[in-house]
Parts: structure tokens; C-alpha cells; sequence
């Protein structure tokens, strides 16, 4: 009996050894700061370490723009002209729309309906490859025109912007679709979806950056 | 409730295309004068602050992710309204 309990007690012991306890706070950020006294963090914490990184990498190419707007009125006056407005307009309300579509998909899962919810991820997934055709076919345009990159400041900055936006929204696309593939194996479910909402944020935040993007480079003149 | 929600989510969706298309005419049909700018950095702003509020649903979460979005759509739309005094 006694040998019993002290083989219980050093599996109990073993098992602790394997699984520590996890400990949620580091201890080094203020409590104001916490979850609890701060509120809800929609999807999960890494997930917005990389959004707040990718709105500092946009946040300098805003920069950039604005200093090459300064030494550069004209030319930052007479690009917006050059460009192909109507496809522009086009890819803003894709992206707003998309953005929609995903945030009922998160209405949707949150009521444990996974048949919905996968059509407006689908939706969503569509949104995002008709804003890449038609990016796609606004710089095959431009290179008819006979812009490049090198073209002019402008155009410098213009590439350097919607190239990269481009290339989030491409991965992005992709990332939905490894969400559909997980939503359809039970991943997900009105109780557990951290993973969906992550990239509903994750998404949301390619739609604020062209939210800006679009007056910056097709808008003001 | 969810009703609601869902209804309230369309009329979002409408105004940031009507915003968007309102923001196309004004830079189409206006030389970007300083109150052109002004009208469109407030219009981003307002756009910002929908998808901030009731796309990623920060409105009723985290109070400091919250600040911090909103902080990036105040500070990059005033300096589209500094750019229109070059």
C-alpha cells in the first residue's frame, strides 16, 4: 500500500517535471498593462507583436514619403496622374469589402456556424486574389506607360509602397486558406478561435494600410 | 443583438466605400488645396477608426492596442494636412 502511494506520488512528480506550471505574466510590465486590468486581445499576443512591427515598417515608408514629398512638390503633384485611378479605387473596395467578409466570418464561428463561416473566409480568400489580378494588372499598365520604378521619385516611392502592401496580401491569401484547411479538421469552434481572429486582425490591418495608401499615392495632388 | 450587429457591419461597409469614392472625386476634380487635405486626412481618419473599432472589434478589447491604432490613424492623416502647406 505505502509502496503504492510512493510510486503515485513520484509519478505526480515526474508529471509536474514535464509540464511546469505556466506562469502568464513576465513580471515586468506594468499591471495596467495587463490583460485583465486592459482588456481583451483579440487573436493572441504574437500575433500582434507582428502587426505592431509591420505598422512600424509602413510607418517609415510613410515617412519616406512625406520627406520626398517635401523636397519633391512637383513631382509628387503631377505622379498621381500618371496612374490608373479607377484600378486603385477598384483595389480599395475590394479590400474593405474582404475586410467585412472577414469580420462575419468571425461573427459566424462565434456561433459555432462553420459552414458560413468557411463561405465568407472563401469570400474573403477571393477578395484578396481579385486585389492582386488587379494590382497585377495596374503595374503591367504602368510598364505600357513606360514607368518603372526609376521613373521619377514619385514612382520610387509609389513601388516601394504598393509592392510590399502587395506582397501582405499575398500571404495573407495564403494564410486564409491554411485557416479554411484548419476550420474544416475542428480547429476552431464558438468556444476556441484565437487562431481565426488572429488573422481577422492580422487581415484587418493589410485593409488600414492602404486605407492610407490610397489617398497618399492615387488621392492628393 | 447579433442582428443588429451584422446590419450595423453593411452600413459600415457602405460608408467607407462612400468615403472612398466621396475622397476620389474631391482629389479628382479639386487641386489638392488646403482644404481638400484637410477634408481627406479626416475622412482617412474616420475610416481608420471604423475598421479599428468595428472590423478588428477593438472598441470593446484591449484599451492600449486600442490607443496605439488610433494613435497611427490621428498622427499620419495630420501629416497629410502639414504636407499641404510645402
Amino acid at each position: 500500500m505505502s509502496s503504492h502511494l510512493v510510486e503515485v506520488d513520484s509519478a505526480k512528480r515526474f508529471n509536474d517535471m514535464k509540464t511546469p506550471p505556466i506562469n502568464p505574466s513576465l513580471g515586468i510590465f506594468p499591471k495596467s498593462w495587463s490583460e485583465e486590468s486592459a482588456g481583451r486581445i483579440p487573436g493572441n499576443i504574437p500575433i500582434w507583436v507582428g502587426i505592431l512591427s509591420e505598422l512600424t515598417e509602413f510607418a517609415l515608408f510613410f515617412v519616406a514619403y512625406f520627406i520626398a514629398k517635401f523636397y519633391y512638390p512637383d513631382i509628387f503633384s503631377q505622379g498621381p496622374q500618371n496612374l490608373h485611378t479607377s484600378l486603385g479605387v477598384a483595389n480599395t473596395i475590394v479590400l474593405l469589402t474582404s475586410s467585412y467578409f472577414m469580420a462575419k466570418a468571425m461573427s459566424f464561428i462565434r456561433i459555432n456556424d462553420k459552414v458560413k463561416c468557411e463561405g465568407y473566409l472563401w469570400l474573403a480568400f477571393s477578395c484578396g486574389c481579385i486585389y492582386l489580378i488587379i494590382k497585377t494588372w495596374e503595374f503591367h499598365w504602368n510598364t505600357l506607360q513606360g514607368f518603372s520604378a526609376n521613373t521619377n521619385e514619385f514612382f520610387t516611392v509609389y513601388y516601394y509602397m504598393t509592392f510590399n502592401h502587395f506582397i501582405h496580401v499575398g500571404w495573407a491569401s495564403c494564410a486564409i486558406l491554411w485557416v479554411i484547411f484548419r476550420l474544416r479538421r475542428g480547429a476552431y469552434s464558438a468556444q476556441e478561435n484565437s487562431g481565426l481572429e488572429a488573422l481577422a486582425v492580422y487581415w484587418h490591418m493589410i485593409d488600414l494600410m492602404w486605407i492610407l495608401i490610397f489617398p497618399l499615392v492615387y488621392v492628393l495632388r | 443583438m447579433k442582428a443588429i450587429k451584422l446590419i450595423k457591419l453593411e452600413w459600415f461597409l457602405a460608408a467607407l466605400i462612400a468615403i472612398t469614392l466621396l475622397n476620389t472625386f474631391l482629389g479628382e476634380q479639386f487641386s489638392s488645396t488646403t482644404l481638400v487635405c484637410i477634408l481627406i486626412a479626416l475622412t482617412v481618419t474616420y475610416k481608420g477608426f471604423i475598421v479599428i473599432d468595428h472590423f478588428m472589434e477593438l472598441k470593446h478589447a484591449n484599451k492600449n492596442l486600442r490607443f496605439l491604432m488610433k494613435c497611427y490613424f490621428v498622427i499620419f492623416p495630420s501629416l497629410i494636412i502639414v504636407s499641404a502647406f510645402y
